[in-house]
C-alpha cells in the first residue's frame, strides 16, 4: 500500500491529513469523533454549540434527497439546527476528545446571538482545549433571525461578531461562510478584519429539493408543510468550489488560509478543492450517506494522485489552480476543435445525433442504414455536446482549426488531458 | 481458426465498471468478503472503484491475492463471493470477477509495481511446483523476506493455468504478466526440474529452510477399458497441446466423444467446438441436477453448441466405438467417433517426494505439515477445494505457517544466545 506523507498545516496548527469531519450530525458527540478518528480522519469541526438560553427543538422528519435517474443522494436537504446536546455535555466532549486524541485536531464550531454569547463561548471552548475555533455564521434554517445566514450575509455583523470571539480566545479562528449570497467576498473581508485567521466555506444552500405534488408543499413535510432549508452533497461542490476560487482571486486575499466544504466524496473531489486553494478539507453529507470509511479512499487515492504529480507535500498544489482560472473574457476564442468519432467504439444509438440536433447545431448526419454518425464540418461549432452524451465514450477531441481570419498555430493549443480517462 | 479460441469475452470501460459497481450495496460486514476463500476482499475493492479509486482497489487485490487477475477469470464466483452477495435480494448478484478484472487490467496498465521484497532475512525455502499455489507461497514468501526457490518439472511455469485453462477463459499473456511480477519480486524458477528424480528431496531439505511440496494433480486418469485405445487422450493432455500450440493444432477430429462432467470436460467440449470441430459429445456421469461443472461453464457449453448427455457411464469400448449406460434408468446409447477424450479426474503423481496421497489425490489428514518438520504440502494435493482461489488461500496459511515456524525458532534462539 502507497504511503505519502498527508499532513498540511493550517493557521498554525499541525493536521495528519486534510480530512476533517465538517460541523454537523457526524461530529455530535465523543463516541462517533472517536470512531472517525480511529478510522483515519485527522480532526472534527464539532456540532456547533449554541449558548445556554437557545433551545433547540428539531423537526421530524427532516431530509429530503435529489435524485437523478438511478443515482440516489445527488444532493441533500437538511432541516437541522445546531447540536441538540446540552452545552455542559458538548464542552466535557470536546475536552474528552483531546485528552484520548491528542493528535486529532478538535474545532469547536460555536454560534451566538450576540456579541456577549459568541465571547462567552469562544472562552468556553477554549477552556475546554480546542485547538481551533470556527463560527458558524452560516445555518440557513435557524429559528432564530439572530442567528445564522442572516448573520453571515450582513458584513457589519460578521465583523462585529469576530471581534467578539477574538475578544474571547487567542486561538485561531475560522469564520463559515454562507453560500446565500452573491459575492462572498466582502463577508469574507469583515470577517477577517474583525480577527478571524481563515475562512471555511460553504455552509448549505438555501432550497427546496423536491415537492409532495400531492399535499402541495415542499419535502421533507412536517405535519403537511414544508420549508425551504439548506441543500449540501455533490450537487453543491460546483458552487463550493467557485466561491473557494473567487475568494483567492480578491485582490489581497490570495494567501486566504480556507478550510473547503462542499460535496466532498472521492480523492479528485478533494484534490479539486486544495488545487483550488483549500489546505482542509471538511466532509458532511457523503459521511451521512456511506459512513466514516470513505476517507481510507480519499486519503490512499491523494497519495497515489501525489506520486503520479511527483511531489512530497500537498502544500505544493494547495492554489495551484487559482492562476489558470481567468475571467470568460480571457479565454482563447481563436480556435475550434471538432469531434473526433471513432466507430469502432460506436455502437449506434443516435444520441450524439438526438443533442446535436434537438440542443446544437444539428451538425451530426446520421445514416440509418449504417446507424453511424458524422460530423458536418460547416455545421459543426465545436460545442462538443455529443462528446458528452455519447455513453461508450466513442467521441473525443479531434482536429483544432483557427477561425478565419486568426492568428495562431493549431498544434500549439492544448485540448486534451494528459489523464487515462478512457480505459 | 483460432480467433474463436483465443478470444476473451470483453471487459469493462471505465464507464460500465461505474455502473456495475453503483449496483454494490456497500454493505455493512459484507457477506462477499466473508466468502472469498483468499480474502481478496471484493467488497473494499469495489468500494474503492466506487470512489474512484481504481489504483487503491488494485492494491487491495493484489497485496491480498497475488494471482488477482487470473482469480478475477477463473474463480467460480457463483460459489464464493457472488453467492454470498446481498444483491441477490433485489435481483442478481455483484459482478465481482468483472470488477476485479478491471482492475487488475488497469493495475497492469498504469504499470502498478504494488508487491515489494522483503528486506532479507537470510533464511531460504524451496518450492516444488509453479502452479498457483506455488506461486502464491513464493509471494507471501519473498515479501517477508525469505530466499525463494522453484523448482518446475515443465519448460513453462504456471501449472495448470499455463497448461490446463483454455486460452478464451484465461489468457496466455495474463498468465505470463503474473508470473513475471513474482519473478520481479525475486523469485527464482528452475524449469524442467523435476524433484525426485533431477533433484532430490534431500538436496532440498539439506539447502533450504523448508520445503513445501505443491505438486498438484498433474495428471490424467484413465478409465481402465479405455488403456491403450489409440483413440482415446486425456483432458488435460489435449488441453495442454492446445493451449501450447494456441489453437493451432493439424489433427482435429471430425467429431468427438467427451467423458466427463466436470469443468475440466465442459473446456475440452468447449475447445473442440471453438476450434471448429463439428460434432462434439459430452458423455457426464451425473445428472443435471447434480452436476459438477460451474453454471457459468456449463452455460458457456452450451452456447458452444455441445450435445451434453447426463447421467451416462461409458460400459464397454470397441476401437471407437463406446457404449454408455444410464445410471438409474433403463437406457444403453453407443456412439461412434473419431475422437474420445476423458475428463475423468487427474491424479498426483508424488513419486520419490516421500508424501503420502490418498484415493482423494491429497494427503489423508487437514493441514499443511507432513512427517517430516521440515516439509509441508500445499495447494490440491492439501484437504479443501480445487480451485485456483483455494490455491491461492492454502499458499497463504502455509506460508504463514512456516514463517512462524522458522522466525519463532529465531526468535527463541537469539532469547538463548543463538547459535552463531
Ligand atoms: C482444465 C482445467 C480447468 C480448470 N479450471 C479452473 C477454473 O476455471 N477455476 C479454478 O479455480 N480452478 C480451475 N481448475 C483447477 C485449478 O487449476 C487447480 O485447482 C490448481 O491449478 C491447483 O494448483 P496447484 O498449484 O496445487 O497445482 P497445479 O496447477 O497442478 O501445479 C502443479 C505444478 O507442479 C509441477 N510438478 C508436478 N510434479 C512435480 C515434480 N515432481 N517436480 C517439479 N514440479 C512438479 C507441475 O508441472 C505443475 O506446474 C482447472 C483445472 C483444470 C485441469
Ligand atoms: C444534517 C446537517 C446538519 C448540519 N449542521 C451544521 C451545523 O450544526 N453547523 C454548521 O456549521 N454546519 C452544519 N451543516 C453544514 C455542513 O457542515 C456542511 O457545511 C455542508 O453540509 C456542506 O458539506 P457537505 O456537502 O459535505 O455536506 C449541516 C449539514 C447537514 C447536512
Ligand atoms: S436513522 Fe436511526 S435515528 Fe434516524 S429515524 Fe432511522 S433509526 Fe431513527
Ligand atoms: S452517441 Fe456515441 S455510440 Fe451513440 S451513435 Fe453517437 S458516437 Fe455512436
Ligand atoms: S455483498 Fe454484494 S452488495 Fe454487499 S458489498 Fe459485497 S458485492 Fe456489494
Amino acid at each position: 500500500m502507497i504511503k505519502k506523507d498527508l499532513s498540511v498545516d493550517f493557521l498554525g496548527v499541525h493536521f495528519e491529513n486534510p480530512f476533517l469531519l465538517s460541523s454537523s450530525p457526524v461530529g455530535n458527540c465523543y463516541e462517533m469523533c472517536a470512531k472517525a478518528f480511529d478510522e483515519g480522519w485527522a480532526g472534527v469541526a464539532f456540532k456547533t454549540i449554541g449558548p445556554k438560553h437557545f433551545k433547540v427543538d428539531e423537526v421530524s422528519p427532516r431530509f429530503d434527497e435529489l435524485t437523478k435517474e438511478g443515482t440516489p443522494f445527488v444532493g441533500f436537504k437538511n432541516m437541522e439546527q445546531i447540536a441538540e446536546h446540552p452545552l455542559e455535555q458538548n464542552l466535557h466532549d470536546l475536552k474528552k476528545l483531546k485528552e484520548n486524541y491528542p493528535t486529532k485536531i478538535i474545532i469547536a464550531s460555536i454560534m451566538g446571538t450576540n456579541e456577549q454569547d459568541w465571547e462567552e463561548l469562544a472562552q468556553l471552548v477554549t477552556e475546554a482545549k480546542a485547538d481551533m475555533i470556527e463560527m458558524n455564521l452560516s445555518c440557513p434554517q435557524m429559528t432564530s433571525h439572530d442567528m445564522g445566514s442572516d448573520v453571515g450575509t450582513n458584513p457589519e455583523l460578521v465583523k462585529k461578531y469576530c471581534a467578539a470571539v477574538r475578544r474571547g480566545s487567542d486561538l485561531p479562528i475560522l469564520a463559515k461562510m454562507t453560500p446565500n449570497i452573491t459575492d462572498m467576498v466582502p463577508a469574507a473581508k469583515a470577517s477577517m478584519d474583525g480577527g478571524a485567521d481563515g475562512i471555511a466555506t460553504i455552509n448549505t444552500v438555501k432550497s427546496i429539493a423536491n415537492l409532495d405534488i400531492d399535499r402541495k408543499t415542499a419535502l421533507p413535510t412536517v405535519d403537511g408543510k414544508g420549508s425551504v432549508s439548506g441543500f449540501s452533497g455533490k450537487a453543491v461542490k460546483p458552487i463550493a468550489l467557485r466561491f473557494i476560487q473567487q475568494l483567492r482571486e480578491a485582490a489581497g486575499m490570495e494567501q486566504l488560509p480556507i478550510s473547503g466544504i462542499g460535496g466532498i466524496e472521492t480523492w479528485q473531489d478533494a484534490a479539486e478543492f486544495l488545487l483550488l486553494g483549500a489546505t482542509t478539507l471538511q466532509v458532511t453529507t457523503s459521511v451521512m450517506q456511506y459512513g466514516y470509511r470513505i476517507v481510507e479512499d480519499m486519503k490512499n487515492g491523494l497519495m497515489h494522485y501525489m506520486e503520479e504529480q511527483g511531489i512530497d507535500h500537498l502544500s505544493e498544489i494547495i492554489g495551484a489552480a487559482n492562476k489558470s482560472i481567468v475571467p470568460v473574457d480571457s479565454l482563447n476564442r481563436d480556435y475550434k476543435v471538432y469531434p473526433k468519432i471513432d466507430w469502432d467504439k460506436c455502437i449506434g444509438c443516435g444520441r450524439c445525433y438526438i443533442s446535436c440536433f434537438d440542443g446544437a447545431h444539428q451538425a451530426i448526419q446520421w445514416n440509418e442504414e449504417a446507424r453511424r454518425p458524422t460530423v458536418d464540418i460547416d455545421k459543426c461549432v465545436g460545442c462538443h455536446l455529443c462528446n458528452l452524451v455519447c455513453p461508450v465514450g466513442a467521441i473525443s477531441t479531434g482536429e483544432v482549426v483557427m477561425k478565419p481570419g486568426r492568428e495562431g498555430n493549431p498544434e500549439d493549443i492544448k485540448i486534451e488531458s494528459p489523464r487515462l480517462t478512457h480505459f | 481458426m483460432t480467433k474463436k479460441y483465443e478470444t476473451e469475452a470483453p471487459g469493462y470501460t471505465m464507464t460500465t465498471v461505474m455502473e456495475e459497481a453503483a449496483r454494490c450495496l456497500l454493505c455493512h460486514d459484507a457477506p462477499c468478503s466473508k466468502a472469498c476463500p483468499a480474502d481478496t476482499d471484493p467488497a473494499r475493492f469495489i468500494r474503492s472503484v466506487r470512489f474512484n479509486n481504481v489504483k487503491g482497489a488494485a492494491e487491495t487485490i493484489r497485496e491480498n491475492n497475488a494471482l488477482g487477475a487470473i482469480c478475477a477469470r477463473v474463480c467460480p464466483t457463483e460459489k464464493y463471493c457472488e453467492l454470498a452477495c446481498s444483491r441477490t435480494g433485489i435481483d442478481c448478484p455483484i459482478d465481482i470477477g468483472g470488477i476485479q478484472r478491471y482492475v487488475t487490467d488497469f493495475e497492469q496498465a498504469a504499470k502498478m509495481d504494488i508487491l515489494k521484497q522483503g528486506k532479507s532475512n537470510g533464511k531460504h525455502i524451496a518450492i516444488v511446483g509453479s502452479g498457483p499455489a506455488g506461486l502464491q507461497v513464493a509471494t507471501t514468501m519473498l515479501t517477508k523476506g525469505y530466499a525463494v526457490d522453484i523448482y518446475e518439472k515443465n519448460e513453462k511455469a504456471g501449472g495448470y493455468l499455463t497448461y490446463g485453462i483454455p486460452e478464451y477463459r484465461l489468457p496466455n499473456d495474463i498468465v505470463e504478466y503474473e508470473i513475471k511480477r513474482i519473478i520481479n519480486l525475486g523469485a527464482n524458477i528452475h524449469y524442467n526440474t523435476t524433484v525426485g528424480d533431477d533433484i532430490m528431496m534431500d538436496d532440498l531439505k539439506a539447502n533450504n529452510d523448508a520445503v513445501v511440496v505443491a505438486v498438484g494433480a498433474s495428471e490424467s486418469k484413465v478409465l481402465p477399458m479405455f488403456a491403450d485405445n489409440e483413440n482415446v487422450e486425456t483432458a488435460v493432455g489435449f488441453l495442454a497441446r492446445v493451449k501450447e500450440a494456441k489453437g493451432n493444432i493439424t489433427d482435429l477430429p471430425e467429431n468427438a466423444v467427451v467423458i466427463g462432467g466436470g469443468d475440466v470436460a465442459m473446456d475440452v467440449a468447449t475447445t473442440l467446438r471453438r476450434l471448429d470441430v463439428k460434432n462434439v459429445t459430452d458423455m457426464a456421469y451425473e445428472e443435471f441436477d447434480e452436476f459438477k461443472a460451474s453454471k457459468k461453464e456449463l452455460k458457456g457449453t452450451r452456447e458452444a453448441g455441445v450435445t451434453i448427455v447426463d447421467g451416462y457411464v461409458p460400459t464397454a469400448v470397441n476401437g471407437n466405438e463406446v457404449t454408455f449406460k444410464h445410471r438409474h434408468i433403463d437406457s444403453e446409447m453407443t456412439i461412434k467417433s473419431n475422437k474420445i477424450i476423458l475428463a475423468v479426474g487427474q491424479r498426483v503423481n508424488a513419486a520419490n517426494l516421500n508424501i503420502t496421497i490418498d484415493k482423494h489425490e491429497e494427503v489423508p489428514y487437514a493441514g499443511y505439515g507432513t512427517a517430516d518438520p521440515k516439509v509441508f504440502v500445499t495447494g490440491d494435493i492439501a484437504q479443501g477445494d480445487k480451485t485456483v482461489v483455494w490455491a491461492v488461500r492454502k499458499g497463504k496459511e502455509v506460508a504463514e505457517q512456516i514463517d512462524k515456524m522458522i522466525m519463532g525458532s529465531t526468535k527463541e534462539a537469539d532469547l538463548v544466545g543463538g547459535n552463531e
